[in-house]
């Protein structure tokens, strides 16, 4: 027991001094965690405020409401003010959505009782993009004739919110983004470090050891998982203090975090057993991060896209982390089970995870 | 010339005899449409519940109006126990109730048309506001459903509302590009980048790393021609991977440009793919250490694809982030293929053909003197 101890040590430290010495790699790997905050920045940036131009002919205080309530429909529209021919030009280049004109008389026609009709030219190359201006324009015509206490209209919509604030979206998505930085750090150093003893022959030497061959190897993603725990540390800290998003529960985060290391770490064990080259699992844990990073309730609680999209995203650790992430973050529940039970499988899935990587790393060092 | 083509296909040997190369450069690509195929499927529809308990004409029109969103909703019609059961296991976003009086509620203009909405995040939450906001308003004034936007008022033919406000829609195309077609391309630009870039880096840091840069810089041809050599193999194993791409996209009818724009299509695919060859160089040659340079080619191939709209429209973003997105050349590349697929004319292609090939140009000439520098080090 003491041999076995005293080699897990020594495979940690054999995996420090190969850190120390791969410090380029080391940057990466923290690099690689910030760089999914920014993609999915970059994502949520897009998913609300469509460009569009706004070509005022009118400029009377009416037409000035009706733009306060095209600015105020649910964060639908980035309004940018030009003339006609500009506008057009934008809106052939693909640099905008749509382009609304409120027509010369607008304000004379709508104090009269008149019905004004608003051009609105749309650039419909993105079928999501196209149906928020579609729906959203309706939307700002119905609030601006509530603003001016129009007669004659019978149905108002009544909305009550579940959740007691709304949650904007970069927020959301950057909490999720956790899990998947866990996947690729945690997974890509640890099938890294696995997948250098078979390239370098030492996996051989390593069955033939007095101790158990397995025990350095344990050292080595003990390390591993230490430096993929401090990149995303690293991350969370920027995501509290860069997106200011502050943890109703930092505890609940730090175990989340802790499962998810553990449960990668082993998912890298696995891959790096399995395919015994180094160069290919960069590119491996990093395609199938982004499918699963998706198909995990990161943009929205995944039962919204159907059963058959969340049945399939039980077969994934990251839907259970995202499950704890977004409850200790937000406070928002993300999956239809309770976050105890999302807790319960991110450590059934480390149990698991440890179970199957010792298995493959016994069946390719040991037998 | 010879020498050049000998070491042309002994790089593209080498690559094809690397399967795991390949799987590396292919990996990233593959992982990325598998991503927009779910995205499709919770693009543009809201699963919501709808409970009918008011009774009438009114009520009837109202639920109607609803059920014939099609586009809008993913509806479920119940009864108001079973929605609270659906919404509570997220089967559902939202419950549309049409309450009980209803109709009297109309005769006096103060209806209700109750949502209680799972507001989880504000982009789907929004989403599910703007639709039904825009239901209710179709209530009294038909011409504010998408019919009535697309089809009467820009046809000229304008119903009077009490909201006093019309839309007349008029669309840049006829057919809306649907999300996978619009996001296929973005997908097309990751696979050239993904194997040009790893390709040409993987090539150039084993060299360095196995020892074998000595055998080439000792080789009786010029070592410019041997860079020659390296750039054309890393271009060949990038086209072997994209044209049946191509093809493949091209028959089954996710890409279909007009005719005539089909070879500026092709110069800014072959354009990008010397871009990202010359920058997987530079990187192979500077990096060295096959297993640090394929994390490496990973993180450049993002940070080029995203900041370059890949995933989103770079002119959409804010101004600081266009301010970025100008420097990085895959944007003038999606650019350019979308104006190419999407667009009628070839407004802006020739500038971003420009700009993509003075970036080719100058990432060549950095790549081939990174190259040739790793090589004379080895001496």
């Amino acid at each position: 027991m003491k041999a076995a101890a005293a080699a897990v040590w020594a495979g940690a430290r054999a995996e420090a001094v190969q850190l120390r010495r791969s410090p380029l790699l080391v940057m990466l790997a923290v690099i690689q965690a910030v760089t999914f905050l920014v993609l999915v920045s970059l994502f949520g940036l897009t998913g609300s405020r469509a460009p569009t131009a706004l070509v005022d002919l009118d400029g009377s205080d009416i037409a000035a409401r009706f733009v306060g309530s095209l600015s105020a429909a649910h964060h639908s529209f980035a309004l940018q003010r030009m003339d006609a021919r500009t506008a057009d030009a934008e809106l052939h280049r693909g640099s905008l959505v749509a382009v609304i004109t409120i027509p010369r008389g607008f304000g004379d026609a709508v104090r009269r009782g008149d019905t004004v009709p608003v051009p609105v030219a749309v650039d419909n190359v993105d079928a999501d993009l196209t149906d928020d201006v579609q729906r959203a324009v309706p939307t700002a015509i119905a609030a601006f004739a509530r603003d001016l206490g129009l007669p004659g209209i019978r149905l108002h919509p009544a909305e009550l919110d579940l959740v007691g604030h709304d949650t904007d979206f970069i927020p959301y998505l950057v909490i999720s983004a956790l899990a998947l930085d866990a996947l690729v750090v945690a997974g890509v150093l640890a099938a890294i470090s696995v997948a250098r003893e078979f390239e370098g022959g030492t996996a051989r030497v390593l069955a033939l050891s007095p101790v158990h061959p397995l025990a350095p190897i344990a050292g080595r993603v003990v390390t591993t998982g230490a430096v993929s725990l401090v990149a995303l540390l690293l991350t969370w800290v920027l995501v509290v203090v860069g997106y200011r998003v502050p943890p109703v529960n930092p505890v609940e985060i730090l175990a989340g975090l802790a499962a998810c290391v553990v449960i990668f770490s082993c998912v890298g064990v696995a891959v790096g057993a399995l395919i015994r080259r180094t160069l290919p699992v960069t590119a491996l844990i990093f395609g199938i991060a982004l499918p699963l990073y998706i198909d995990s309730g990161a943009l929205e609680p995944e039962r919204f896209d159907g059963n058959l999209i969340w049945g399939l995203a039980h077969t994934s650790p990251v839907y259970y982390a995202v499950g704890v992430l977004e409850d200790a973050a937000h406070g928002l529940r993300v999956t239809p089970e309770p976050v105890w039970l999302d807790m319960l499988a991110l450590f059934g899935w480390a149990a698991l995870a440890v179970a199957v990587a010792w298995n493959v790393l016994r069946r390719r060092i040991v037998a | 010339m010879r020498a050049i083509w000998r070491l042309a296909r002994l790089d593209l040997s080498l690559w094809r005899r690397s399967p795991w190369a390949v799987v590396s450069a292919l990996i990233p690509p593959l992982g990325m449409a598998l991503l927009l195929a779910v995205l499709t499927l919770s693009v543009g529809r809201q699963p919501v519940a709808l409970v009918v308990e008011g009774t009438g004409q009114s009520a009837r029109d109202m639920a109607q109006i609803i059920e014939i969103d099609t586009e809008a909703y993913a509806l479920t019609v119940t009864d108001a126990a079973t929605a609270a059961r659906l919404l509570h296991d997220q089967e559902v976003a939202g419950v549309v109730v049409i309450p009980a009086g209803f109709e009297a509620a109309v005769v006096h203009h103060t209806a209700a048309l109750d949502m209680t909405l799972n507001n989880i995040d504000i982009d789907f939450a929004d989403d599910i506001r703007r639709t039904l906001a825009r239901s209710v308003a179709e209530f009294d004034a038909p011409q504010l459903g998408i019919q009535g936007e697309l089809g009467g008022p820009s046809q000229g033919f304008v119903m009077p509302n009490p909201y006093r406000v019309a839309i007349a829609e008029t669309n840049l195309r006829r057919t809306n590009v649907d999300f996978l077609r619009y996001q296929v391309l973005p997908a097309l630009v990751l696979l050239v980048l993904s194997t040009g870039l790893m390709g040409t880096a993987l090539l150039s840091a084993r060299d360095v790393e196995r020892g074998t840069a000595r055998h080439l810089v000792l080789a009786p041809v010029s070592s410019w021609g041997l860079v020659a050599g390296r750039f054309t193999g890393g271009l060949l194993a990038s086209f072997v991977v994209l044209v049946p791409a191509l093809v493949l996209s091209t028959v089954t009818g996710v890409i279909s440009p007009p005719p005539d724009h089909w070879p500026a299509l092709l110069a800014l695919f072959a354009a990008t793919t010397l871009c990202a060859a010359g920058i997987g160089a530079t990187l192979g040659a500077w990096i060295r250490r096959a297993r640090t340079v394929a994390m490496a080619a990973s993180i450049v191939a993002t940070y080029l694809f995203f900041l370059g709209g890949g995933f989103t429209t770079i002119a959409f973003l804010p101004e600081w982030l266009r301010t970025i997105g100008a420097a990085i050349p895959i944007r003038y590349a999606i650019e350019g293929m979308r104006q190419c697929l999407f667009y009628p004319d070839l407004t802006g292609v020739a500038t971003d053909l420009a700009v993509l090939t003075t970036t080719a140009v100058l990432a060549i000439g950095v790549g081939a003197v990174t190259v040739r520098r790793s090589w004379s080090n080895m001496t």
